[in-house]
Order: C-alpha cells, then sequence, then structure tokens
C-alpha cells in the first residue's frame, strides 16, 4: 500500500525538494492536453467555471455550501497530476503557502513563489501562460501578479479565531471570506490592469493558487481535527463534486486521500 | 494602487431598541451581494457616516469588520452567459444553479453593534468598498451590491 504525501510548507522546503517541485511544474505546464497545467487552470474559471464558491443549489433551492469539499478535490486531481511529471522519489505533495506566517508578513508572497528565476533557469511557481481560446476575447499571455503590502495579509490569529467556530456552515463562511481577501491582496493591481489571483476566471493559472488553496485546505483540516472530521450539513454528503468522481463525503477524510499534513513526525520509544 | 468604489449608507438607522441588549455575538449579514466583477475589500462602519478607505479600521471610528469579493472579473463567454437564472422551474433538472445567483456575506460584528447598545445609540451602517483587482471586462466604481442587511444576534 502507497504511504500518505506529505504536504508541507513551502518554507520548509530544502533546495532539493524545491528543484523536483519546480522540474514537475515545468513539465506539467508544457503538456497542453488534458493532463496538463492549462487543463486543470481551465476547470476553475475560464473556460470551464466548475469551481464552487458560496452557496449554490441543486433541484431545489437548498443552499449548498461546496467551497471547501470542491477544492478540496481539485487540489487532490491536480497533486495527482503533478505527481505523474514527477519521478517516483522523492514524493512531492503540494506545498502550502503559509500567509500568516512571519516571512509572509515581512516580504509577502516567499521567494520560491516569486522569483522569476532560479539560478538562471525559469521558475514555474512564479508564473504560466494562460491559453484560453475559448474565452471572449481569446487569452493568451503570462500571469500577471501584483500582490499587496506584506503586513496586511490575515493573521494567525485570525484563523486561530476560527477554528473554535463548531459550526461547518459558519466556518466555511469565514474561512472562505479569508479566502476571497487573499485572493484580492495576491491578485492587486498595477493601476491600469489587475493581477490575476484577483479575478476568479484566470486565478487558477497562477501557480500561487495552488499553495494558498493549499493552505485553506489544511485549515480546513485543522478545524476538522478539532471540530470532527465528519463534522458537515448531512445533505451534502452524496453530492458529486463535478468534473470529479468523488462526493462531498469521499472528501472529508484526508487520509484517506492519501495525503497528510504532518509536519513533523518523531518516534518516542 | 487601491481605489475606493460607491460607498453604501444605511437610509435609515436601525433603532437601538429593536436590538436585544444580551448577546453573546451579532452578526451583520449582506444578503444577495453581487459577485460578477472585480475583487474588493468591503470595510463596514457602524455610526461613522464619513468613513472613507483611509479610514482606520479600528473600533474607535466604528470599524465592525469586513467581508471580501473574489469576483467574477466580468463575462469572458459569449452573449448571455454571465445572465442569471435565479429560479428554477425544472425539478428534474440536476445542474447546479448559475454561479453568479448572489451570495451572502456575515460580518461578525459583537463589538461594534454591543459598544451602539452600550451607548443606546440607533444603528447606521456605512460600507466603504476598496477595489483590489478587475480585468477590463468589470465594472470600476459601482460595484457594491446587495439587496440588505440582517442584524442577527445570539445567546
Amino acid at each position: 500500500m502507497a504511504s500518505l504525501t506529505v504536504r508541507k510548507n513551502i518554507e520548509s522546503l530544502t533546495p532539493a525538494e524545491l528543484q523536483v517541485l519546480r522540474d514537475a511544474y515545468l513539465r506539467l505546464q508544457s503538456i497542453w492536453d488534458n493532463r496538463g497545467y492549462n487543463y486543470f487552470a481551465g476547470l476553475h474559471g475560464i473556460p470551464n467555471w466548475y469551481c464552487n464558491h458560496h452557496d449554490r443549489s441543486i433541484r431545489t433551492l437548498q443552499n449548498l455550501r461546496l467551497f471547501l469539499p470542491w477544492h478540496r478535490a481539485y487540489l487532490l486531481y491536480f497533486e495527482k497530476a503533478l505527481r505523474d511529471q514527477a519521478g517516483p522519489d522523492p514524493k512531492i505533495g503540494l506545498p502550502w503557502w503559509d500567509w500568516t506566517s512571519a516571512t509572509s508578513h515581512t516580504i509577502g508572497v516567499p521567494a520560491a513563489l516569486a522569483e522569476p528565476a532560479v539560478d538562471g533557469r525559469f521558475n514555474p511557481l512564479s508564473r504560466a501562460a494562460i491559453y484560453a481560446p475559448a474565452a471572449n476575447p481569446p487569452i493568451w499571455r503570462w500571469t500577471r501578479r501584483f500582490p499587496g503590502d506584506p503586513r496586511w495579509l490575515p493573521s494567525a490569529a485570525l484563523v486561530n479565531s476560527l477554528l473554535d467556530l463548531s459550526q461547518f456552515r459558519d466556518f466555511s463562511i469565514q474561512l472562505e471570506d479569508i479566502h476571497d481577501y487573499v485572493h484580492g491582496w495576491a491578485g492587486g493591481n498595477n493601476g491600469s490592469v489587475g493581477g490575476d489571483m484577483g479575478n476568479l476566471g484566470t486565478a487558477a493559472w497562477d501557480p500561487l493558487f495552488w499553495s494558498h488553496h493549499c493552505t485553506i485546505d489544511r485549515i480546513w483540516y485543522m478545524w476538522q481535527l478539532r471540530q470532527g472530521v465528519n463534522n458537515i450539513s448531512p445533505e451534502l454528503l452524496p453530492v458529486v463534486l463535478q468534473p470529479f468522481s468523488l462526493t462531498v463525503e469521499d472528501v472529508l477524510n484526508v487520509n484517506a486521500l492519501g495525503y497528510e499534513y504532518a509536519i513533523s513526525k518523531v518516534a518516542i520509544r | 494602487m487601491y481605489a475606493q468604489g460607491k460607498v453604501f449608507q444605511s437610509t435609515t438607522p436601525l433603532p437601538v431598541s429593536t436590538v436585544p441588549e444580551q448577546f453573546v455575538r451579532a452578526d451583520l449579514e449582506f444578503i444577495d451581494v453581487d459577485h460578477a466583477g472585480p475583487s474588493f475589500e468591503a470595510r463596514v462602519f457602524v455610526n461613522n457616516p464619513n468613513a472613507n478607505m483611509n479610514t482606520p479600521p479600528t473600533e474607535a471610528y466604528g470599524f465592525a469588520g469586513c467581508f471580501n469579493v473574489f469576483g467574477h472579473g466580468g463575462c469572458f463567454g459569449d452573449p448571455g452567459h454571465c445572465d442569471v437564472h435565479e429560479k428554477r422551474e425544472d425539478s428534474f433538472d440536476p445542474r447546479l444553479s448559475h454561479p453568479l445567483i448572489p451570495m451572502k456575506k456575515v460580518v461578525i460584528a459583537t463589538a461594534a453593534i454591543r459598544k451602539a447598545v452600550n451607548q443606546r445609540t440607533d444603528i447606521h451602517v456605512t460600507v466603504v468598498p476598496i477595489i483590489k483587482s478587475w480585468t477590463e471586462k468589470s465594472e470600476a466604481d459601482d460595484i457594491l451590491r446587495f439587496d440588505h442587511i440582517n442584524l442577527i444576534t445570539y445567546r
């Protein structure tokens, strides 16, 4: 049986781990069919619009809050595609960007995700090409990013306050709002044009998107540890998270999906 | 780099006498918030009608909290793509509702509401939108649109 993939803080990755990650992203960004980066980015907004934010409804007017489960499935499929492009060893998982960290509150986006080049080579974690010929008008350009003042990133205290909310719906609404804030912060603008992270249609092309959402997923995981893995509205459980072959119930336990967020493991004898 | 959009002012103050004196949490629920355009932060102030994007977001200035909108960025589809059909009449239709159906945002505003209740002042809400990011397809000014605000208190 395969071992669990450990998703790590990008600030804690070794140079060798970062190189494996960059190589895998570069390969993924070079594939233009349905195994590649462009395909997965296009599932979120332009041109397929599968993403779930805020309340949706199905058949009845009953509200369904699928933001967290849908993005968990999305990250999982993306991570699998990314791992397909990496060697079997070392294993890589999606890294998470802790926008509450002291480093982020000083420099903003971590260097690993911001530097345009590393050792003279293109850094595929800093930007990606958007190819969306079905958009109106068609889009064919590099992603743009104009992050805000690092001091205004969300604090750890704010995130910790959410972990005390006992109802899934309440927690999800508040966490999604922080998520919305970081999208606007990271996208920003240069006075004449906005950054892609700040626009739902193109956000998933920015490589920062995946590490931002990995943090959102991790916060949900930490909330689940405190408030219960199955703490969710029962009517959500059978809902299929299109276009993925997973239901909400399928994505509640991250270990059952093959990954974890442990930051250390120390044997005590 | 950030720009201020058109500010919302509540036209009729909520009489403080209608708010329970005892509560552990007070929420301002913004109902049917539009999210088709730019991404923005909406700073919510209680009893500070002069608030703007430069007003310090602190309790002393009536800051109650904020909500944030991750905007759709305008329509990049063909004509009609972003037209919202709010009510589905066909109960056999398995599709999810339109992604652009207006949303609810909840600002936990306990301290600001408690201050108003303690001071026995009626509640006037000002919302200052601060535009973060946009596309060539999204509007630039009149971006803050919602139906109404609910004040919810919990014991």
